[in-house]
């Protein structure tokens, strides 16, 4: 092999090292998952005294396959993300192939076949570690007494299907990622254009239409549902499948809410020429900023709907407890680790969302080098374009961590007006309580994935300089 | 002489007798030791104050490193640089940046202005990193200078929206605006077609004529030097020639000697 193509591979290597990580999350996550619930499961049948094994052994899959889908769409959303990204930084090496002959969808195709190979090689690293972690897991539960002896089947052939999912979402995200490629045009080759036209403010009004539509929707069957609530906790099914639309809603209206959003949290940084630059390029790509950010928006408001519901619930139920002690003796303990627990398995979609706005900050900053050199030339310190990039990461975290506790602190809400709304002794309608501690790890979470998010950007960013930038 | 009739602005703290920009003996190279590429050799410069001069050179003459080490864009293995009366051959990276951004201005062949900023944002971007608002003088001088290049109803408009020339022009005005000691123009007529070229030169000469500007202008097209006061002449990095005012003609033959000789 030549040293030229060893080159090539390390650089396309680094290049996807954020998906192949992101991959590898996602099928460790389900390899996990899984075989966390065979384990439990096994040990609650030989030890079924109750005879709520089958209850278990029907509800445990259940949650496990949802607690997946969530992972694996966060995954799939940041890795679409991440090779259009990726795309957009290739576009005058591609644009020179067109310009020799090639044409656009064999391009793509060669695209889509790099994704094929992260997604395998992601996947099935993630396997690995998934597999040796849960068994190391169950062997330390085993010794320390916490679960019986017993011969767990740890490789079970059903852990293949989280691996091949991901695999093939990990794929399909490189075809919807490269979508861009067939829009490069032989032309780009030849002109000296740093950013000759934006990206398109993009998606079509049906688009639009539709994702307003999903949402009011959603709100008028969450409506609905805390209504019936009222009188019959059955209305929380209603709420739920209002809860699912509304917010599928938002996310595929993403890229016209998230705009807005970031727009209004600029304004709060100030009007300094590195806060309205940052709040500038936070809003360059409304398509690209959306799915960075729209993964990181999912994980904060599940959190915040399950904890929201909880306190909501335990705020009821204290209510009727006070009038009927004597029903609801240990609720409260159960309901505190059943949101620990999906908290846990939440806050993991958020890590692979971060992994991806991680990802799009970097390349992005790679990308605008030119740019910088260009601010350092005309007067920008290291210090304020350090300042910006921290700033754009801010925005990013900001917006979606405020849209997700907002949308979760209604949806909790919903649910638990609706599931609860009409017990023995409730109070009917009662105010969403938004426990301070949630508020405090959201903020803290919010800030720590700021810095880390701006970390390396941040030093390749002023490690631009005029005369290297404005020369290459 | 011109710069005897050129208004001199208030805050430079230099007499117009005295050179606005000074080199000396500044060389400079790359690399280690085992593949050294000297771009500079020993060059001495001294800009008058409200000159247009023209620095010109084959490809690999050190040119734009010469003009790069002149605006604190980069630093000289040796010698020393000198910017309105004081020196700054050993100023940090802070105090260059500072230095750029208060008393140089800048005009490149490409890539100029902000593509998330308007044309007014880009223009006023110097300010803008300073954390000041123009004063009312500034303010006038900012109106006439978008009015004389024609940028008045353009001020709403991003780049991307403007044709090459009007970029250019923005760039201009930015460089401009503060009413640096010097304004480096690095080939601006490099991505210009032949007209538009000659306007935005037009443009430069009458800044230097009119409003006394310094200008120094990194070129290799002998059109673009003949609209200069002054031309200037590198080859292998050193000065080989030095004239005032000349034709495009007078100046491409000196390239060809130049060009034959090396």
């Amino acid at each position: 092999m030549s040293a030229g193509a060893v080159t090539g591979m390390r650089a396309a290597l680094g290049e996807h090292a954020p998906s192949i990580l992101v991959a590898a999350l996602s099928s460790a996550f389900g390899v996990s998952l899984l075989s966390t619930v065979g384990v439990l499961t096994t040990a609650i049948r030989a030890d079924d005294v109750t005879g709520a094994s089958a209850t278990v052994a029907f509800i445990l899959p259940i949650a496990a396959v949802i607690f997946l889908t969530i992972a694996v769409y966060v995954g799939a959303v940041v890795t679409a993300n991440s090779f259009s990204t990726i795309i957009a930084g290739r576009t005058r090496a591609i644009a020179l192939r067109r310009l020799l002959g090639s044409d656009a969808r064999t391009e793509r195709r060669a695209v889509t076949r790099e994704g094929l190979l992260v997604g395998v090689a992601g996947s099935l690293l993630g396997a690995l570690g998934g597999t040796v972690l849960t068994t190391l897991l169950a062997a330390t539960c085993v010794t320390l007494g916490i679960l019986p002896d017993l011969p767990y089947a740890l490789a079970e052939p059903v852990l293949l299907v989280p691996t091949v999912v991901v695999v093939l979402t990990t794929w399909l995200a490189s075809w919807i990622g490269s979508r861009r490629v067939l829009a490069v045009t032989p032309m780009q080759a030849l002109g000296a254009s740093g950013e000759a036209n934006q990206e398109e403010a993009a998606g079509g009004l049906a688009r639009s239409v539709a994702a307003l539509a999903l949402f009011l929707g959603g709100d008028a069957l969450l409506a609905a549902g805390v209504f019936i609530g009222l009188s019959d906790p059955q209305g929380v099914l209603v709420a739920l499948v209002g809860g699912v639309v509304s917010f599928l809603g938002v996310i595929v209206g993403a890229n016209r809410v998230m705009p807005v959003i970031l727009n209004l949290v600029g304004r709060l940084f100030g009007r300094g020429p590195t806060a309205r630059l940052a709040a500038a390029n936070a809003v360059r790509h409304p398509e690209r900023t959306a799915r960075s950010t729209v993964g990181l928006l999912i994980g904060v408001t599940l959190i915040t709907t399950f904890v929201v519901a909880t306190a909501g619930f335990q705020q009821m139920i204290r209510a009727a407890q006070a009038a009927e002690p004597e029903v609801y003796a240990g609720v409260d303990r159960m309901l505190t680790t059943t949101v620990a627990v999906f908290s846990v398995l939440m806050g993991y979609s958020a890590l692979i969302a971060a992994v991806g706005l991680v990802n799009t900050l970097s390349l992005s900053v790679l990308q605008r080098i030119r740019e910088l050199g260009l601010l350092r030339a005309l007067g920008f310190t290291r210090g304020q374009v350090r300042g910006m990039i921290v700033a754009e990461s801010a925005q990013l975290t900001v917006s979606a961590v405020v849209l997700g506790l907002a949308l979760g602190t209604f949806y909790g809400w919903a649910g638990a007006q609706s599931l609860l709304g009409g017990i023995a002794g409730s109070p009917g309608l009662v105010v969403p309580t938004v426990p301070l501690a949630l508020c405090v790890a959201v903020a803290v979470a919010a800030a720590l994935l700021t810095l880390v998010a701006s970390l390396a950007p941040a030093r390749r960013a002023t490690r631009a300089t005029p005369v290297g930038a404005l020369s290459a | 002489m011109t710069t005897a009739t050129a208004p001199v602005p208030a805050h430079r703290h230099v007499s117009a007798a005295q050179p606005i920009a000074e080199a000396l003996n500044l060389s400079k190279s790359y690399g280690s030791d085992s593949a050294t590429v000297t771009a500079l050799r020993g060059v001495t410069l001294r800009l008058e104050a409200g000159a247009f001069t023209a620095i010109m050179g084959p490809s690999g003459s050190g040119k734009s490193t010469l003009m790069h080490i002149m605006a604190g864009l980069d630093t000289a293995t040796s010698g020393t640089i000198a910017l309105g009366g004081r020196d700054i051959t050993r100023l940090g990276d802070t105090d260059l940046t500072l230095l750029r951004r208060r008393r140089i201005g800048f005009v490149f062949q490409s890539f100029n202005l902000v593509p998330t900023l308007d044309v007014e944002q880009n223009i006023l971007l110097p300010f803008d990193l300073d954390g000041r608002r123009p004063n009312a003088a500034e303010r006038a001088h900012l109106l006439a200078l978008v009015d004389s290049l024609g940028l008045t109803d353009r001020l709403r408009h991003r780049p991307h929206e403007l044709s090459g020339g009007q970029q250019q022009r923005v760039a201009i005005a930015r460089a401009l605006v503060t009413r640096p000691d010097l304004v480096f123009a690095d080939e601006p007529t490099g991505n210009l077609d032949s007209r538009t070229g000659r306007d935005v030169l037009t443009l430069l000469a009458s800044a230097s004529r009119d409003r006394g500007q310094s200008i120094a202008m990194v070129t290799h097209d002998p059109i673009a030097a003949s609209f200069a006061d002054r031309v200037v002449f590198l080859a292998d990095g050193r000065i080989v020639d030095d004239r005032g005012r000349c034709t495009p003609q007078e100046i491409s033959h000196l390239m060809l000697n130049l060009e034959a000789a090396a």
